[in-house]
């Protein structure tokens, strides 16, 4: 039983940093200790030394990412980057020129805005930053073998062994820099022998090289608490204790610290002073899906070709399926020897990972390619994966009649046949517009949903739809199936409109005065019209110009 | 012609769904030849006072009041209120609808309707179905003979199809059949406003409203002989017929006090004759001086005349109520300073002060009702609102309302957005209205904004906006004027949730209740008040007097002298900047001239040229001369200038001979002329009138411009009087009692012009001591402590320190030994303090007596275990770093961050060799530099105030270590500088000095941003618009 008031020293030896304090005998109290090396020695000498092996490390930390990675992507120069923290849009970085101008990270919105009217913001885009970050890693991994991506903004380059190939630390650091510049991309680069180390070095923006690890303490010392990106109250707290720099940090009692700061963060220090090794994890590029099969000979039986491409698809089904991933696209390339290569695209309606499905495409396709010479490789890439979306099946309840191809293969199949851009579906919209009342749907929309859709709100769910229709009555209104184009304009005899004899106006008027919004506001009164040879027709009266006839559909 | 009566319209308080003032409705109708017009918003009458008033005044003949109802479940129907039982009716079901729901939204099932609301009239508006469920049927037997079904017809193509089926529904069900507009708006050109609200009522932009849209503008007040071709003529006949039957105007409203406040037996005007003597021999109890009964007697026999009692009854009982539980409260207003009210006790200025005629206030010919505001303590008003609602409960009493009406700002904002301007692009535009810009919005800011105004989006985006403002877009409740009545108030106005819970406010606001010539009284918070009392109770546990308002030495010249000096900082009204540098200039010495102090310096005497007059004619540069003798007796106690609402009206009666009636809606004119426009009917009559009466036309011209400057701001002599005795009290209490009065004042923050760090800085510049922050001294609240040679030291409340809730302060001051705690940890097991609490103590150097200097404590705090129901006690052996003291200027930077000031240095002392290398001097050498003389000066901006009537100047006020610098600077300057006048903490300026009667400006020449001096100090400006 512990009973704490008494028992100071068993508390202490259950606390968290035990392992730490057990080792050492109390300490005098006004003793400065344990971080430095020289103090050090208990804790020190009880860790593995800094890596057998020397590393090296260059680190590119990119401050001004956020906005790089907008302005690689932007058609408009973007001045400024902002980004929302709880519902305050602040700016996070601008460009010098904006900068110049008074707008100032942590500036918000509006008083950016009052202060450059015409500034161009843009929201801050996590996922392209991360995306620019990737391709820069695969651009560094020309340099080094080992690349670690530290998000959001740090690549981290390991470049021990490239030192003499590239000429050594300033050439490289030096061609890097420029590479990187004509990217697009500024970063402040340093180095040091741990990883940590060059982080909170280049976070610093110092230009030091630091390649020996006796060097490191000493110069670690100077850089300022606000580098090592502590959380804010972290830093706030050292702050209010007067620590300003790690050297500060370093002279404090090492139990003391952890108790107020976490243990994790001593050991950060120990990582980055490489008294504790710091292993990493290589940056490896994205899988995507891409297979060969190389004939023995130029093969021209299609049969032959089919099967060989039922053996690539039956591989990519095996690696969607240990990923959880189906596909929308794919690319099937057939080489000739002496021909240029034939590519053979398909695409699906929905994202796919059964073979069967995909092999009944290809056959469709394959009938109405004509191969220009025989084969002698095939390629399979297969598109983006995506996740897989399953879908529920049916239960075959009697009378429910055959389940029937579902309607997005028989869209497939027509699409392989005719071609993508010849396949079209029909939606309604809720306008009251004629003109605007409904569009073509692409069948096979295969990238991925766009944000700036041109009419995404017209994708009307079509119960809600129907109900929008039931309650605003226009399910009871006529409307012709066949409508043209343009409404035609009508002739007049005695003030009544003619098409093929004089009109006789039957129902209406139907008043459509709608669309002011936008620069194709009409005004008409619809009415529907007999002709003398019996025709019905759906004619308006313009209400805007000269109170002109149309004609605007048939009913048959 | 047909005639036609429209029985079914919405005005724009169904909010964005009606597209036009109820007024327009009304006079459209009118003009159109209707016999009559129904304004049936839906479960709402928030806009029929102001379609009855314009009824009044036009030439409508008949106007009906109605609602429309979408119950759930069951069908659409308009109510019509036949007779008055029918509005009664009405109203409650408005209510009962309303108060199901939360704000802004009601619920009404059939079951609600069980009673068969009798003398009402209803119409059954089909949907488009166009057949009655079966569910429905009970319609027709609950409402028998008084249900029609309305036809409403659009151009829409299904016209012949709605008619044929509803003819034959009609005779099925036995329901005659009327012609009934669905009226959205008063002309067709409303069409795309109309389409505009419907799209911001469904959040959505008008590309994507799609049928949420009508198709066409149909639903608009059509002229009679289209109608005729529309509808069959038997359907409009019936329209009228219905109009007929129906007999209820709103002037048959009758308003009744409460009647409880009279005992048993006694009537009202001899119980309120007997409160007022009471009242009297305690005013004077050495004898009652003749002048006051005589005026008490002539008031009451007032009072009397106009059936006044209850009402002056009404309010002593909520004083008394007040009065009762120590909660100090003022009355204002146009009858609370009338001898009677000084003896209930309502007010407490002293009429022989004044020598004020209370008909100035109560006119026998205007039938006004009596107004009286009282103010009481901010923080305890929500006890005085409770004790209303347990006297006369929810049935009885509510809040008005108050209509929240679309600004250009706003208007801009949502018209944008349904238009499909990204939210950037709109709020670019919205920000570009900057407050200065008053009601229009300007081409000019677009093009600023960086978007081309005649573009065809902005063109509809500006035609649009302009359309929008002023449009009603929700109820909300007014600050404090409660309605109390004796019957149930749900029967003269619907009642509905407001936002807080356990509010309720009417559908009316202000306006509405004065048209109707209901009463209300405002319960309002003041500030002051709460301050003023915690100086007396401060006083009093001191060991001083037992101070009230009433008994605070009165006409104390060494009062005068310190406001003549404009050492004002904190008082009530005269501490703004503006009151500060007219009070050398002013120079009041007496009580009277502090009413006219606080109602001459205010947007709309300024705005009318009135203040330079008086001051030259004040001291004496000016020859006072008066046109004729009737209007020496109006303007001689303010030396001819008009400064008071009062003397305005006054005079348009005695100069340009307006009956008191005409005078009174000149005054209420003149508060909404700015908004609704149309003094011009006054103009004429006024200027003739003078004219007639033997003035100059210069002379008539002159009123005229001083009373459209007066505006929204007139101010009248009531309130001033009212106000100026708490200028005066708190004027004194920071003239002999300064601890005391900032002691109350910081631990009633947030209030008044000034921070707590300008006032405690004031405060030791008057020689009192200021005492830090600390564990073993503070409580939550700031007291007093007695310096050694007896006076009274300000010691800072534990409430100063940022990140500190009150709870932990009132636990820590109650867990405290007497001695003292002896350590952090004991102070931290005691209190129960989490961490971050104590390091907010830590970071304001509370904690400075136990442990130091700031650093040590905070790392202290940081290693303070939180105790846990088992382990309550850690007294950890722990190595104690070194760690450095804090600067001076770390302290004073921490100072201000934990405690929004400093007790040390100020800032500018360590950085005045800095700038004096600059070339910048202090404030203490402006006094010395002859005016016109340049300079550069430096200093904390500590506020920035652009008022709306200074076109276009923005007043900066600069902090030393000496004192203020107040700045001038002219909107070219603003404009070339104004990233550093919106940005800098520390402004240094190059500029003119200005010497004027004792008060010193600087006129800015240029402005620098020198705030990286300061490092990371953070000082907030106050910002007033």
């Amino acid at each position: 039983m512990v009973t704490p008031a008494k028992t100071p020293a068993s508390l202490r030896d259950a606390g968290p940093t035990s392992a730490v304090t057990r080792r050492r005998k109390p300490p005098p109290a006004q003793q400065s200790l344990a971080l430095t090396p020289a103090a050090g020695t208990a804790p020190a000498a009880g860790l593995p030394r800094a890596a057998a092996t020397r590393q090296l490390w260059l680190c590119l930390y990119l401050p001004g990412l956020p906005l790089a990675a907008l302005q690689c992507a932007a058609a408009e120069p973007v001045d400024a980057v902002f980004d929302e923290q709880q519902g305050l849009r602040r700016i996070l970085l601008a460009t010098p020129a904006a900068a110049a101008a008074g707008v100032h990270p942590g500036l918000s919105v509006n008083a950016a805005l009052a202060l450059v009217p015409g500034l161009q913001l843009a929201a801050r885009c996590p996922a392209r930053e991360q995306r620019s970050l990737q391709r820069l890693a695969g651009w560094a991994e020309r340099y080094t073998s080992f690349v670690v991506v530290e998000p959001p903004a740090t690549l981290l380059l390991e470049i021990a062994a490239s030192l003499r190939l590239f000429g050594g630390l300033q050439a490289l650091r030096r061609q890097l820099l420029r590479e990187l510049d004509s990217q697009g991309f500024a970063a402040q680069a340093a180095i040091a022998p741990t990883p940590l180390a060059a982080t909170w070095l280049a976070r610093a923006g110092q230009r030091r090289c630091i390649v020996r690890p006796d060097r490191l303490s000493g110069t670690l010392s100077t850089l300022p608490v606000a580098c090592l990106d502590w959380p804010a109250a972290v830093t706030d707290a050292l702050y209010g204790m007067g620590i300003r720099c790690i050297g500060d940090c370093l002279r404090l009692p090492r139990a003391g610290f952890a108790r107020r700061f976490g243990a994790a963060r001593l050991l950060q220090l120990d990582r980055a002073l490489g008294r504790l090794p710091d292993p990493r994890d290589k940056y490896s590029l994205a899988e995507r899906f891409c297979a060969d099969r190389d004939l023995d000979e130029e093969q021209a039986d299609s049969e032959l070709l089919l099967r060989l491409c039922e053996q690539l698809l039956l591989q990519l089904e095996r690696f969607l399926l240990a990923r959880q991933l189906a596909v929308q696209r794919l690319q099937f390339v057939f080489y000739h020897l002496q021909e240029p290569a034939t590519s053979l695209a398909l695409g699906s309606a929905r994202a796919e990972r059964s073979m069967a499905q995909w092999l009944e495409l290809l056959k469709i396709r394959f009938e109405r390619v004509a191969l220009p010479a025989p084969v002698i490789s095939i390629r399979l890439r297969a598109g983006r994966g995506q996740p897989l979306t399953a879908t529920s099946g049916r239960l075959g309840f009697a009378g429910e009649g055959r389940p029937g191809v579902p309607i997005a293969h028989l869209v497939e199949r027509l699409a392989a046949r005719v071609g993508e851009r010849a396949v079209h579906g029909v939606a309604t919209v809720a306008e009251h517009r004629p003109d605007y009342a409904w569009r073509l749907r692409r069948a096979c929309d295969d990238t991925p949903r766009c944000r700036t859709e041109p009419h995404p709100g017209h994708a009307h769910r079509a119960p809600q739809l129907l109900a929008d229709m039931r309650r605003t009555g226009s399910l009871l209104l006529q409307r012709p199936l066949w409508m043209l184009d343009a409404p035609a304009p009508l002739a007049c005899r005695d003030g009544r409109p003619c098409y093929e004899g004089a009109l006789e106006l039957r129902s209406g008027p139907e008043r459509i005065e709608t669309g002011w919004w936008d620069e194709a506001g009409i005004a008409r009164d619809y009415y529907v019209a007999l002709n003398p040879a019996g025709v019905h027709l759906w004619v308006f009266r313009d209400r805007t110009g000269d109170g002109g006839w149309y004609l605007h559909g048939i009913f048959g | 012609m047909v005639a036609y009566a429209e029985l079914h319209a919405l005005s724009n308080f169904t909010f964005l769904k009606g597209a036009s003032h109820p007024e327009e409705l009304v006079e459209t109708a009118a003009g159109l030849g209707y016999e009559a017009l129904a304004v049936t918003d839906e479960c709402s009458v928030s806009g029929i006072v102001r379609a009855h008033s314009a009824a009044k005044h036009g030439r409508l003949g008949k106007l009906i009041v109605g609602a429309e109802f979408q119950l759930q479940n069951g069908p659409k129907l308009v109510v019509l209120a036949q007779n008055h039982r029918g509005y009664a009716r009405l109203c409650r079901l408005i209510t009962s609808g309303r108060r199901a729901a939360g704000k802004g939204s009601y619920r009404l099932v059939p079951d609600d309707l069980a009673d068969g609301l009798p003398d009402c009239l209803l119409l059954w508006v089909p949907d488009n179905r166009l057949t009655l469920d079966t569910n429905d049927y009970w319609i027709r037997e609950a409402f028998a003979t008084r249900l029609w079904i309305a036809v409403e017809l659009h151009a829409d193509g299904l016209e012949k199809l709605r008619l044929e089926r509803l003819a034959v529904l009609g005779r099925q069900l036995g329901l005659p059949l009327v012609a009934a507009g669905d009226v959205h708006m008063h002309v067709r050109a409303r069409r795309a406003l109309q389409d505009t609200l419907t799209a911001i009522r469904e959040g959505l932009t008008l590309e994507r409203a799609g049928f949420a849209l009508y198709p066409n503008g149909e639903r608009y007040l059509r002229p009679r002989t289209q109608l005729a071709r529309v509808y069959p003529r038997a359907l409009l006949d019936e329209s009228v017929c219905i109009a007929a039957a129906i007999d209820f105007s709103l002037d048959e409203i009758r308003y009744e006090y409460p009647r409880e406040l009279v005992p048993h037996g006694a009537t009202p005007a001899g119980y309120l004759r007997s409160l007022a003597e009471e009242g009297m021999r305690r005013r004077w109890p050495a004898g009652v001086p003749r002048k006051v009964t005589d005026l008490v007697e002539h008031e009451l026999e007032l009072i009397a005349d106009l059936g006044y009692e209850s009402y002056f009854l009404t309010v002593h009982d909520i004083v008394s109520y007040a009065r009762s539980q120590g909660i100090l409260c003022q009355g204002r207003g146009s009858a609370a300073n009338s001898a009677v009210c000084f003896c209930l006790g309502i007010t407490e200025v002293d009429p022989e002060r004044m020598a004020m005629l209370v008909e100035r206030f109560i006119s026998r010919e205007r039938n006004e009702p009596p107004d009286i505001d009282v103010d009481f303590e901010h923080e305890r008003r929500e006890e005085v609102i409770q004790y209303i609602y347990r006297k006369y409960g929810r049935e009885r009493a509510a809040l008005a309302a108050t209509v929240i009406c679309y600004r250009p700002r706003s208007a801009l904002r949502d018209v944008g957005k349904v238009l499909g301007l990204s939210g950037l692009q709109v709020e670019r535009l919205a920000r570009s209205m900057q407050w200065w810009d008053g009601q229009q919005v300007d081409d000019s800011r677009v093009r600023e904004a960086g978007l081309d105004p005649d573009s065809p989006v902005m063109q509809r985006l500006l035609w649009l906006t302009r359309q929008l403002i002023g449009f009603p877009r929700h109820l909300s409740q007014h600050v404090g004027g409660f309605v109390i009545s004796n019957g149930p108030l749900a029967e003269l106005v619907p009642v509905e949730n407001a936002a807080m819970a356990e509010r309720t406010v009417i559908q009316w606001e202000k306006d509405d209740l004065e048209e109707l010539g209901l009463l209300k009284v405002d319960v309002l918070g003041l500030g002051m008040l709460t301050a003023i009392r915690r100086s007396f109770d401060l006083i009093r546990a001191f060991g001083g007097r037992d101070y009230t308002l009433a008994n605070v030495p009165a006409e104390d010249p060494v009062v005068y002298d310190m406001i003549c000096r404009g050492d004002t900082m904190g008082v009530f009204q005269i501490e703004s900047r503006a009151q500060m540098a007219m009070l050398p200039r002013l120079r009041p010495r007496c009580y009277y001239d502090l009413v006219i102090e606080v109602a001459i310096i205010r947007p709309g005497p300024i705005q009318g040229d009135m203040v330079h007059p008086y001051l030259r004619r004040r001291n004496g540069e000016e020859k006072v001369e008066y046109p004729s003798d009737e209007v020496r007796e109006v303007l001689s106690r303010t030396l001819g200038v008009p400064i008071f609402q009062e003397q305005v009206m006054q005079l348009a009666v005695v100069a340009a001979g307006f009956t008191p009636g005409e005078a009174d809606r000149l005054r209420r004119a003149m508060a909404a002329w700015k908004r609704r426009g149309g003094l011009g009917p006054f103009e004429d009559k006024l200027i003739a009138g003078m004219r007639a009466r033997g003035y100059e036309e210069s002379f008539a011209r002159q009123i005229f411009q001083q009373i459209l400057g007066f505006g929204e701001y007139g101010f009248p002599e009531s309130h001033s009087a009212s106000f100026a005795l708490l200028v005066y009290v708190s004027c004194w209490l920071k003239c002999h009692e300064p601890a005391a009065f900032v002691c109350a004042l910081l631990n009633s923050q947030p209030m008044g012009f000034y921070s707590a760090s300008q006032l405690t800085q004031d405060l030791r510049r008057h020689g009192v001591e200021v005492r830090p922050v600390d564990v073993n001294r503070s409580a939550w609240d700031a007291s007093l402590e007695r310096t050694a040679n007896g006076s009274a030291a300000l010691r800072l409340g534990l409430r100063q320190v940022k990140g500190l809730s009150a709870d932990g302060a009132r636990r820590l001051a109650v867990q405290r030994p007497a001695a003292g705690f002896r350590s952090v940890q004991q102070l931290a097991e005691r209190s129960g303090l989490h961490r971050g609490e104590l390091g907010a103590l830590a970071a304001a150097g509370a904690l400075a007596s136990l442990d130091g200097h700031r650093h040590r404590a905070r790392w202290t705090v940081a290693g303070i275990e939180t105790p846990t129901p088992l382990i309550t006690s850690f007294d950890r052996f722990e190595a104690s770093p070194m760690l450095r003291r804090p600067s001076e200027g770390q302290d004073i930077v921490a100072d201000y961050r934990s405690t929004g000031l400093s007790l040390g240095r100020h800032p500018l002392a360590l950085l005045r060799e800095q700038l004096l290398r600059r070339g910048y001097r202090s404030s203490q050498d402006l006094p010395r530099l002859a005016s016109g003389r340049h300079l550069r000066v430096a200093g904390l901006v500590i506020t920035r105030q652009r008022p709306g009537t200074a076109s276009g100047v923005t007043f900066v006020t600069l902090e030393d270590e000496f004192g203020h610098v107040n700045l001038v600077v002219w909107k070219r300057i603003a404009e070339r500088d104004r990233q550093v006048l919106l940005n800098a903490r520390l402004m240094g300026v190059d500029g003119e000095v200005q010497t004027e009667g004792g008060v010193i400006h600087v006129i800015a020449r240029r402005l620098r941003d020198h705030s990286t001096l300061l490092g990371e100090l953070q000082v907030r400006s106050r910002d007033f618009h």
